[in-house]
């Protein structure tokens, strides 16, 4: 093996250095703001108000394995240059790639969705209620920044924004006075009923933060931003940097939501059309009155993060995987298939959100939950590619990341059957 | 006609219908227009025979049959420029050098060509997704119902050129020819849908003038990724091609490390000039001005120049003007090639040269420059230094790039445009 990559020449340090400060700019912490997206605000809430202090365990294990499939993502992208449907392609032949392309659009069709949801949500507490309009405005943002955008400096104009919510809930949290013993035990110790209900509230907890787009996202950034194995020090600490901001975020939200709410008796029933605005209240120890229209603002510009990473990715992946043409400067004929994969997102998206009487907040948590199921499957791929030595070169997986990668799938795969098992109990 | 894919996982079987086991792979001898198959790798319960194109009676979509019963296992070996069909080829990037893109090897297909077996084309189209799932048959019978077409998709395998790294060692053996052949703009086009290793590959197979002019194209950032994956010695070699001002603009992004390097690996001419030219600001006439112009002393004749100028050969941008210097390399007075051509032979060219030529000084601003060249309608400027050495020539292509509005086009070709990533270098 040539170990001749890892010396740390003048040059690599240097640019350690460098990403280390500007993190901000880093895949990893981009791709950890866009996992609070409105479906993750969404579903942090919800498991606060319902289960209190009793689901930040989860938050923690998530964390832990969130930075690693977030590792093994990036390292592919650092030492092949190819996103992950390309590699599966070229490892495992056409029909897994199809396998694997269908499962990611099931499950990015269904964040897709998502986002359109949040878009819905938000405007009904701004009191705009015609889903047609905000189904319009989530499209047009998608066009707007597919054809207008410079991505990489709107994102952190939403990034921006993500932050000032996540203080605002820090504020919340902290005024609503939690109990920081129970709160702080509970990260480690597993507690509640265990129920399907409450398995389920796991299960989307995970799948908010760990998704099959953001390992396709991940890999691909590291690979179009031209980022090579002498990388590999500066990716971690921004993957590491961006899975402790998304958690804390997360804890946040549910601390929020566990002492405002959860503590005072607020129950939640997320098919109600107005579970947002109970939702919403969590902010009001911090903003009183005003909690609606700043959880709108944050919720809105959640929403728009993940509409502009979420329908791209997809789109880029399935394109790699079948060699067509990706990328917003070909023009419409020359590249059908990503442009009519866009089309088709937003199409679905906005139709699915047109349903009369949609419960928003319960599709958003569903649309989580069908993320998770399908997330193992992805995983499976990624860990094989990582311990593949041929295609890694020196950044292949040794022995200690290969057992954290399988342990972290095969407690994903330990989840989805537990969810099933319990499902399967409560309704016999 | 057989597609590589009807074949493989199909049964081998000897003369007598023995089964030996299945098809594995197939090798082809690269360097033909259309490779020749070589030979057949059997699967045999998990090991792999490799056996000569002679032993093989049929091939087709019902598997293999030998022409013999007793096989000579272990005498055929893999020469180093045979290729592995489904290993080498299936599911990898070639570029198709006729539609100047990077595409997805979907299947290959063979052909019959003068009683023996070649590989003819790439399919790069749905048609070979859909045989490989399984479900072509259906799929047409449906799509024939809706009336609709299945888009097929072939490359001529003369238009392809291989990009794999595995058969990177293939490639220095198989000039890529027809790479060489497109316009450097479009070569570097495709390099730039490369992944890293393989535009390394790539640029490994050209010759250094080609490299020169396709990364001479690229965009800057891409230039110093290049440079830098490069060999060292490459590296100063293309540098050593390629145009000194574009050299130097280059050199001055590379990291410290890289540039010492480079720098001391290339001739010392080309290096002094290179470091010479980047110690002008890039956003002076001095910046942008390159060293390559042809200057004679006022004593020459008309002839003599002209001799000259077959002597130098110089580049197509530089030939329209040559400069008249004295000993002491002031510039003195220009001539056209047209002056040179029409006058008489013998006459001496002091005697019609225009001597009172229009210079810049090397610190004169990018527009002010642009401005000279356009006042003046001339193809080239000279830069003079204080003293009014002759120091370089701005030509009008150079002098032109500042009005553009920068970027000159708009770029968005991965999942994200580079800014960010151009930032943190």
């Amino acid at each position: 093996m040539n170990k001749r990559a890892f010396a740390v020449t003048p040059r690599a340090a240097a640019r350690v250095r460098f990403a280390a400060i500007l993190g901000v700019l880093g895949p990893g912490l981009v791709s950890g703001f866009a996992d609070n997206d409105a479906g993750g605000i969404t579903t942090y809430s919800v498991a606060g108000v319902k289960y209190g202090y009793e689901l930040l365990w989860v938050l923690l294990a998530t964390q832990i394995v969130l930075f690693f499939t977030q590792e093994v993502g990036a390292r592919l992208g650092l030492a092949t240059g190819q996103g992950l449907t390309g590699l599966v392609r070229e490892r495992f032949g056409v029909r897994w790639v199809t396998f694997l392309t269908i499962t990611m659009l099931i499950a990015n069709v269904g964040s897709i969705v998502a986002e359109f949801a949040g878009t819905a949500a938000a405007l009904s507490l701004f009191g705009v209620e015609n889903h047609a309009v905000s189904a319009a405005l989530a499209a047009g943002v998608v066009i707007l920044l597919l054809t207008r955008g410079n991505f990489s400096k709107v994102q952190y104009l939403f990034v921006a924004v993500g932050i000032g919510v996540s203080l605002a809930y820090l504020a919340s949290a902290l005024l609503a006075k939690p109990d920081w013993g129970l709160a702080a035990s509970s990260l480690v110790i597993p507690r509640g009923s265990f129920s399907a209900a409450y398995w389920l509230a796991v299960v989307a907890t995970v799948g908010t933060t760990i998704t099959p787009w953001g390992q396709a996202f991940i890999q691909s950034y590291c690979a179009d931003k031209r980022l090579g194995p002498e990388d590999l020090v500066g990716e971690r600490v921004d993957v590491g940097l961006g899975a402790l901001l998304t958690n804390l975020i997360a804890a946040f939200i549910v601390v929020a939501c566990a002492s405002g709410l959860a503590a005072h008796g607020v129950h939640i029933n997320t098919n109600d059309p107005n579970a947002i605005s109970q939702i919403a209240k969590a902010l009001a120890p911090l903003a009183g009155q005003g909690a609606t229209m700043l959880f709108a603002v944050g919720l809105l510009a959640a929403s728009f993060l993940g509409l502009g990473v979420v329908p791209l990715t997809s789109a880029y992946a399935a394109c790699e995987a079948f060699g067509w043409e990706t990328g917003v400067d070909w023009r419409w004929r020359e590249a059908p298939a990503f442009y009519g994969l866009l089309v088709f997102f937003i199409v679905f998206a906005a139709l699915f959100v047109l349903i009369p009487g949609l419960p928003l907040v319960e599709v958003m948590f569903m649309a989580q939950v069908i993320n998770a199921l399908l997330l193992p499957f992805v995983l499976v791929f990624v860990m094989l590619l990582a311990s593949d030595e041929k295609l890694m070169g020196p950044l292949v997986s040794g022995r200690v990341l290969k057992t954290i990668g399988w342990t972290g799938t095969g407690l994903l795969v330990a989840l989805s059957l537990t969810l099933a098992w319990s499902s399967f109990f409560a309704s016999a | 006609m057989l597609y590589l894919s009807q074949a493989i996982g199909r049964p081998v079987r000897d003369k007598l219908g023995e089964s030996i086991g299945k098809v594995a792979d197939l090798i082809v001898a690269v360097g033909d227009s259309y490779p020749p198959v070589t030979g057949l790798v059997v699967n045999n319960n998990g090991r792999e025979i490799f056996l000569p194109w002679q032993a093989v009676a049929t091939l087709d979509a019902g598997g293999a049959t030998l022409g013999n019963t007793a096989i000579d296992i272990g005498r055929f070996r893999q020469r180093p420029d045979e290729i592995r069909l489904k290993r080498d080829l299936m599911d990898k990037q070639i570029v198709d050098i006729d539609g100047r893109k990077v595409v997805r090897v979907n299947d290959l297909r063979l052909d019959e060509v003068e009683g023996a077996l070649h590989l003819v084309a790439v399919d790069v189209g749905a048609g070979g997704v859909l045989r490989r799932l399984g479900i072509e048959g259906p799929w047409r019978t449906i799509a024939r119902g809706l009336h609709r077409d299945v888009p097929e998709r072939y490359i001529d395998w003369e238009d392809v050129d291989p990009v794999e790294r595995s058969i990177a060692s293939v490639k220095l053996r198989v000039p890529h020819k027809g790479l060489a052949e497109l316009h450097p703009a479009d070569l570097a086009t495709i390099i730039d849908q490369l992944t890293r290793s393989d535009r390394v590959g790539v640029i490994a197979s050209l010759d250094d003038e080609a490299a020169a002019d396709a990364i001479g194209e690229m965009e800057p950032e891409t230039q110093v990724e290049v440079m830098e994956d490069l060999e060292p010695e490459r590296a100063a070699d293309i540098l050593e091609e390629m145009d000194p001002d574009e050299a130097a603009d280059l050199v001055a992004d590379l990291s410290d490390e890289s540039r010492v390097e480079i720098l001391g690996l290339m001739e010392k001419d080309e290096a002094d000039e290179v470091q010479e030219l980047m110690t002008y600001d890039e956003e002076t006439a001095g910046g942008i001005m390159t060293t390559e112009f042809v200057a004679v002393p006022a004593t020459l004749t008309a002839a003599q120049t002209i001799d000259r100028l077959r002597e130098l050969e110089p580049d197509a941008e530089t030939i329209y003007y040559v400069y008249v210097t004295d000993p002491e390399e002031r510039l003195v007075g220009v001539l056209s090639l047209r002056d040179l051509i029409v006058s008489k032979p013998e006459v001496v060219i002091a005697t019609f040269m225009f001597d009172e030529p229009v210079a810049v000084g090397t610190d004169a601003s990018q527009e002010e420059v642009t401005e000279v060249v356009a006042r003046y309608n001339l193809l080239a400027v000279p830069v003079v230094d204080s003293e009014g050495r002759l120091e370089g020539i701005v030509t009008v292509d150079d002098a032109m790039d500042t009005l553009l509005p920068q970027p000159s086009k708009r770029r968005l070709p991965r999942l994200f445009n580079r800014d960010a990533g151009a930032a943190e270098k």
